[in-house]
Formats: structure tokens, C-alpha cells, sequence
């Protein structure tokens, strides 16, 4: 399957965009399930989920995915901070979306979501705490 | 009657922390719980509020075994998102740091091995070995470990003393060839605490997204250096050691022969460095408002980064994903069903890093 049949097959409306060797697709309502369905299904591999902030209490999500050597990025956004989880699809999400709750307090539905790098009693959104710090917010290029 | 044994958080073969807890029927594992958050410093999170060169020497300290991958990666991606062209000395000179840093981990993880089978003068074969690495290391870089090597746009020394590699390369391969090898593979008891244990099958490979050593072992083929080249990579032949019985003898195996290969890949390196710069130009580069991303094999797999600029000198988002991240949770499935004796080198058999995971 080529890079054209996966975004038809995922009813994007976006172009594929080559930057720096990896290949981006920005859908801001991606079915984030059908797409790891889809991904796992052609035999590529999770290779990790990068969430930042963007205004408005939303997170930007990247799915990073490896196609046989190429590098796969699947943009979307959350809806009131939650996106479906994809673990029960590709089991390496498990870690990665404990990580990215504890960091940014995303919340994945469809899973329990125990804390991987904080303590149990820690409030989860440890990177948005605001005593750590009150200057440079980050956001997406 | 099941009984829940907790281990660590203190690891007890790595001496690193992290706290697995195991549920025996006897001395059976029935199930395993990994807890991996007593190494957590954020470095992501200072990365952000750091400049793209303080950042360098931040995630350097990720690791202190892999340190060099990590800036290597970094400066990988911020050249990416710059449009840097390395200058080619430069590439050979990362290459021959990343596979000096490759033998260093190996023979590490050979020794704790060793160590944890009991078997003592294998460990002291293995790191006399490494200490001879580590002193090269130090001879070329001033540091036995966080070298400092990487810049944005090449490298911040040159390639002093090539012969003094040459020499300790052909040292190494000469006792990994006719000692580490035999030793690991035809002793009886190195045999009988490694074959058919922690065993992870391909399809658990592929589905948990095992990376590096760990998956080879696995029987999955994939390579950074040979499917996604960087540096130097795309101009040496070497091959990528696989093996299919996914126990802990087949990881053994993999580093062992990795290692040879690494000794291959710096000779080769070194036979076709070509003179000129080790660095694109001015010091301070420009990081202009975008995205991108970097992988590398590390020795434990690969490494990502991503890094997203706003084009001031501080990064907005740095991603950064190790491979025992994502190699840690297989250890669950290694483990069940094992014997409780077999947990300690099992764990170690992936050759986990806790402070790569925690970050």
C-alpha cells in the first residue's frame, strides 16, 4: 500500500508532506483507530506518540509510525484534551500513552491510564504544572 | 498458593532502579508488573527551556552509556529541520564514535551477564576489554564517557590519533573472537542458564515494537543504520546479525556478533575517512520555525527524536524515545512462566537502561 492509498483509505483531505526525510500527514479528525488498524494491518510498527500544547487546552498528537524504513507522521488534535486509545490495536501504545497522560494530562478513553513516571499520589500534566514554570509556553511549530 | 514477590527498586543484576513484581505459583511466574519511575528528571520538559546548544549537553546525560547516540540524534534532527549539509569527515568521525560507544555497551552488558551467571572471569575479560575502549574514548574526546563530540554541523574534534583506534579495535575483535565468543557460546553452564529461557516470539516482537538486539533476537531483521542511514552508514558494508530462537541465548548471540561487526564497521571507517572540515561552518546556527525528526540505532535499538522550533533558540517540543522504552514491556512476556531464579537475567538479558526510560 502506498503512501496515496493509505490517506484515501483514512479520508483525509490533506496532501502527504516530505520534511526532513519523514512524511507528515495533518488530519485534525483522524479516526486515530482506523489509522493504527490500518498501520498494523500493512505491517508497520508504533514507533512513539509525541503530544505538545496548542491554545485553546488542546494537545497536538503525532503518530510516528515506520513503513518499512520510512517514517510515517500522522498529525491530529484532541477534543477537550482525550483521544481514543489505540492499545488494544498496537500494544506498545500501553507505555507511551501512560507517559504522554502523566506529562500532559491527555486522557486516552477506552483504557485505565495508571501512572508510568510519576508517583500514584501525582496529579497527572506534570510538563503543564504551573509552579514549575510561568514563561514560554511551548506550542507546535 | 500464588504468592507476590516484590524485587527492587533496586535492580538486582544492573544495580539500576526499577521495581518488578512477581507473581509465583511456586516458583513458577504467573504474571509481572514493571515499575520504571524512580528515574524521572524531566529532561524533555528542560530541554524546552534550554538553548539548542545547552540542550546538546542536556541530553547527552539521558544516558550515561549511550550518551554519545543521544546528542548524535539530536544534532541529527535540528540539521534536518536546518537543511545542514555535514561535511563527510565529519559523518565517518560519528560513526566511528557511535560504534566505539556500541562496543562499550556491549561488553558492558556481556560483563553483567557474566556476572549474573555467576561466572566472574568472563566479567573480568569483559571489562578489562571495555577498559581499553573507554580509555580510547578518552584519548580522542578528553572524557571516558559524555564526550561532547557532537555539534550542529559536525563534530567539535577531529581524529587526533587514527592508528590508536586502529590498534584498540584490533585488540577488541581479537578477544571478542577468540575468547568472548567461545566462552558464551560453547560453555555447558553459560548454555543452561541462557537456551530456552525468556524466550519472545516474533509475532510479540512485532506487536510490543521491540527494537535493537532484543528484537534481532527475535528474528526481526530491521536496522536503523541499514534501513533509515545516517551518518557515515550508507557508505560500509556490514552485516546485521539476526537470530531466531528469541531466548536469552539468541540475545547473547546477537550483541556478541554485533560487536565484530561494530570492530568491522570502525576499520572500514577508518580506511576511507577523507580529509577536509568537521564542521559545516559558523558555530551558532540558526534553527528556523519547523519540525523533525531523527532515529539512530543506539546499542539497545533505535533512538528518536523530535525536535519543534518556533525559530528563536529554544526548542518548543523535544520527543525523545528510547529504545528500552519500548523494550522494557516485553519483559513481561519473557518472563511468564519462568522459573523466579531466571527473573534477574531475563531482565538484564534486554540490556535495560532505567535512565533512558525514566528520561
Amino acid at each position: 500500500m502506498d503512501l496515496e492509498e493509505i490517506r484515501e483509505h483514512l479520508g483525509s483531505m490533506e496532501v502527504w508532506v516530505n520534511k526532513a526525510k519523514a512524511w507528515w500527514l495533518e488530519t485534525p479528525n483522524l479516526d486515530v483507530e482506523k489509522m493504527a488498524r490500518l498501520m498494523v494491518d500493512i505491517g508497520s510498527r508504533l514507533v512513539t506518540v509525541t503530544a505538545s500544547r496548542v491554545p485553546e487546552g488542546e494537545f497536538r498528537i503525532i503518530y510516528h509510525w515506520d513503513l518499512q524504513g520510512q517514517l510515517l507522521n500522522f498529525v491530529t488534535l484532541t477534543h477537550q484534551a482525550t483521544l481514543p486509545s489505540i492499545m488494544s490495536i498496537s500494544p506498545v501504545a500501553d507505555w507511551i500513552e501512560r507517559e504522554i497522560h502523566d506529562y500532559f494530562a491527555v486522557d486516552f478513553a477506552g483504557r485505565k491510564l495508571p501512572t508510568l513516571v510519576l508517583s500514584e499520589k501525582d496529579p497527572p500534566g506534570i510538563f503543564s504544572w504551573n509552579f514549575l514554570w510561568k514563561g514560554k509556553e511551548g506550542g507546535h511549530a | 498458593m500464588s504468592f507476590t514477590i516484590p524485587i527492587g527498586p533496586y535492580h538486582p543484576a544492573l544495580e539500576e532502579p526499577c521495581k518488578v513484581q512477581v507473581i509465583c505459583e511456586g516458583e513458577i511466574v504467573q504474571d509481572v508488573s514493571l515499575s520504571v519511575k524512580y528515574n524521572f528528571r524531566g529532561v524533555e520538559w528542560l530541554a524546552e527551556r534550554r538553548n539548542y546548544h545547552q540542550a546538546i549537553a542536556l541530553v547527552e546525560r539521558v544516558c550515561g552509556i549511550c550518551s554519545n547516540v543521544h546528542a548524535l540524534t539530536f544534532c541529527n534532527a535540528l540539521e534536518g529541520l536546518a537543511g545542514l549539509t555535514v561535511p563527510e569527515r565529519a559523518q565517518y568521525i560519528r560513526t566511528i564514535m557511535v560504534e566505539l560507544e556500541r562496543l562499550t555497551s556491549h561488553a558492558l552488558w556481556a560483563g553483567i551477564a557474566a556476572e549474573v551467571m555467576g561466572f566472574q572471569t568472563l566479567f573480568m575479560t569483559c571489562f578489562a576489554m571495555r577498559e581499553q575502549l573507554m580509555d580510547l574514548l578518552e584519548t580522542i574526546s578528553g572524557n571516558r564517557i559524555h564526550y561532547g563530540m557532537n555539534c550542529i554541523g559536525g563534530v567539535t574534534r577531529d581524529l587526533a590519533n587514527p592508528e590508536a583506534v586502529r590498534i584498540t579495535v584490533r585488540r577488541v575483535r581479537q578477544t571478542v573472537t577468540d575468547q568472548l565468543i567461545p566462552l558464551f557460546t560453547e560453555d555447558k553452564t553459560i548454555h543452561a542458564r541462557c537456551s530456552g529461557i525468556g524466550q519472545m516470539t516474533k509475532e510479540q516482537a512485532v506487536a510490543w515494537g521491540a527494537v535493537g538486539p532484543t528484537a534481532r533476537a527475535s528474528g526481526l531483521t530491521e536496522d536503523i543504520r541499514q534501513t533509515s542511514p545516517y551518518a557515515a552508514y550508507n557508505q560500509l558494508e556490514f552485516k546485521v546479525p539476526v537470530e531466531t530462537s528469541g531466548d536469552v541465548f539468541a540475545r547473547v548471540v546477537v550483541r556478541l556478533l554485533e560487536m565484530v561487526e561494530s570492530c568491522h564497521i570502525v576499520e572500514q571507517a577508518l580506511d576511507q575517512i577523507p580529509p577536509g572540515p568537521i564542521h559545516h561552518g559558523p558555530i551558532f546556527v540558526e534553527i528556523p520555525r519547523g519540525e523533525a525528526v531523527a532515529r539512530a540505532e543506539a546499542p539497545r535499538g533505535e533512538l528518536f527524536y523530535y525536535v519543534s522550533s518556533d525559530g528563536t533558540d529554544i526548542p518548543c517540543r523535544v520527543k525523545i524515545r528510547t529504545p528500552s522504552f519500548v523494550n522494557l514491556p516485553t519483559v513481561r512476556l519473557m518472563m511468564l512462566q519462568a522459573n523466579l531464579a531466571d527473573v534477574p537475567l531475563i531482565n538484564a538479558s534486554i540490556d535495560p537502561c532505567y535512565s533512558c526510560t525514566s528520561r
